[in-house]
């Protein structure tokens, strides 16, 4: 049968395609069922971020911030605030470092419970999608509390947060750290461990660790590979060193390394962790002022870059600064992108419904790949 | 052969676990609300639909400035030499008014609910409302008004004085 040569045929999967988490369009090359190439399109949701970040003060970047990786805006807002204030050189009060840490952990989990429940409806399980929009709605609850928003916060400002927490809200996040526990376990039951999804998973799209090094990618999908690094780890910022907590990596225990399940799984165990992180924070929480005090932004000339660890990989932000009160450049260095980047290589020799488990595993948000 | 059997087995094993598993959670209290019959009670900060009490606006455009859309459009005139100055409401700090203030309106398609305008109002005369269902059906309907001799809400279609002397 290989002898048969076979008409190659082109086919567009998107932008509108349920799987493809927002609007990307790939172009895929197939020779049968088997996908030769799939060359990803992007910019269908670009804003232009970089230039209206050129146009507003410090301070009114901050709603665009938001709106790059819109299902993780308090991770974003954390990598622009340390940006500025590197360049300021403002030291931040510890309580809202704190306040920061907690409320990046919990964004941490409802955009690992986001990524984990789309991935079981894109490849065919229903159930678990409604528990963790379910859980998630109990975080996005916690986030209305603080700061009066469920989507796109604005509420980690420059030099600290917003407000300080509002009362109540420590007795609710304890009471989600004791409700969400046992939930993980249920996740697990229902989709992690289903022999279905294991096999529908497993020794599909693998990342062997070589090209994951090569194409730069970071966050879940490099550690799904087996490479221990994490920023919060390896390149500690705020206060991350006083905390504990593990990095989870892909074992490979269902398949081979780096395939879908590992990078499917490294989310799941990171949400346990975000969870530790979140109670230990809590515990340790200090009074005191929520936001140094300061002026109207206005570094002086100058540049900075500073990268978080966001719960899609490494973001960072490049901002030179020439003494006025509007940013002369911001460049944000978006994981996203860096993991579209890799979707020919892996993609090649799959098939046509493999390239939706890999896009899948992959976590992007367009808004993030675009800007 | 085996495995071929084994997949099996444990499919069916790991459908049944699940089901089980979804009849418990069945019996658990509803997460879901019926929306437009019953509402959630929102929380003191909610950011809804922005709110300006122009009694107590000192017209000093902060607000407009710190807009990142730029949708808060005003116009301050001065007031005369001979004009008395009224003075904002007690709570908000007793401060001058010394301007008349004809035009205050924020466009609604454009606000991004970023709450960076309430922030740096002196006298807290702008602040966001708990209101949250604004679906019209003209979009011209989004612009409100909040000037002096309005009635807040959307705006009115001004007649130009020429036009209606020619009537």
């Amino acid at each position: 049968m290989s002898e048969l040569k076979t008409q190659e045929l082109t086919i567009n999967m998107g932008p509108q395609h349920p799987s493809t988490h927002g609007v990307l369009r790939i172009e895929l090359l197939t020779d049968g069922e088997v996908c030769m190439r799939a060359i990803p399109h992007i910019g269908y949701l670009h804003r232009c971020f970089e230039k209206h970040a050129e146009n507003v003060d410090y301070m009114g970047v901050m709603p665009f911030v938001d709106r790059m990786d819109y299902v993780a805006s308090m991770n974003n807002d954390i990598a622009y605030a340390m940006a500025v204030e590197k360049l300021l050189g403002v030291e931040v009060p510890k309580r809202a470092e704190f306040i920061r840490v907690v409320m990046a952990e919990l964004n941490r989990i409802a955009s690992h419970l986001l990524a984990i429940g789309t991935y079981g409806l894109d490849v065919g399980t229903f159930t678990p999608f409604m528990w963790a929009f379910r859980d998630r709605e109990f975080i996005l609850d916690i986030f209305e509390m603080a700061s009066g928003a469920r989507l796109l916060y604005n509420y980690l400002w420059i030099g600290g947060v917003w407000m300080d927490v509002t009362p109540g809200i420590e007795e609710k996040i304890k009471e989600f750290g004791d409700y969400f526990g046992p939930r993980i376990d249920e996740l697990d039951t229902i989709l992690s461990y289903n022999q279905i999804f294991i096999n529908r998973t497993k020794n599909v799209g693998i990342i062997p660790l070589e090209t994951a090094i090569n194409y730069g990618l970071t966050g879940p999908n490099l550690r799904g590979s087996g490479k221990k690094w994490d920023l919060r780890k390896n390149e500690p910022y705020s206060i991350y060193p006083e905390l504990e907590f593990d990095v989870p990596i892909g074992t490979g225990e269902m398949g081979a390394v780096g395939d879908c399940w590992d990078r499917y799984m490294v989310r799941v165990r990171e949400m346990r962790e975000s969870l530790k992180l979140v109670k230990q924070a809590l515990k340790q929480m200090p009074a005191g002022p929520f936001r140094a005090k300061m002026q109207r932004v206005r570094p002086a000339p100058g540049e900075a870059y500073f990268k978080t660890e966001n719960p899609r990989g490494e973001l960072g932000f490049y901002i030179v600064s020439d003494g006025s009160i509007k940013p002369y450049r911001v460049k944000g260095k978006s994981p996203c992108f860096t993991s579209i980047s890799c979707l020919d290589e892996i993609c090649q020799g799959a098939m046509i419904a493999d390239v939706v488990a890999i896009i899948g595993s992959l976590d992007i948000v367009l808004g993030e790949v675009d800007r | 052969m085996k495995k071929y059997f084994l997949d099996i087995y444990r499919g069916m094993r790991s459908i049944l676990k699940g089901m089980i598993l979804t009849l418990i959670v069945a019996f658990r209290p509803k997460a879901t609300i019926q929306y437009p019959f019953v509402k959630r009670e929102l929380p003191t900060r909610t950011r809804g639909r922005l709110y300006c009490n122009i009694d107590d606006c000192i017209g000093c455009k902060l607000c407009a400035v710190a807009c990142p859309v730029d949708c808060i459009y005003i116009t301050a005139n001065k007031r005369g030499p001979e004009e008395e100055i009224p003075l904002t409401s007690p709570e908000s700090g007793a401060k001058q008014r010394k301007f008349h203030l004809p035009q205050f309106d924020i466009d609604f398609t454009l606000c991004c609910w970023c709450s960076l305008c309430t922030v740096v109002c002196p006298t807290d005369c702008l602040y966001m409302t708990k209101e949250y269902e604004f679906s019209v059906a003209n979009q011209q309907d989004l612009i409100w008004q909040f000037g002096e001799g309005q009635k807040p809400g959307p705006k009115q279609k001004i007649e130009p004085p020429h036009l209606k002397s020619v009537k």
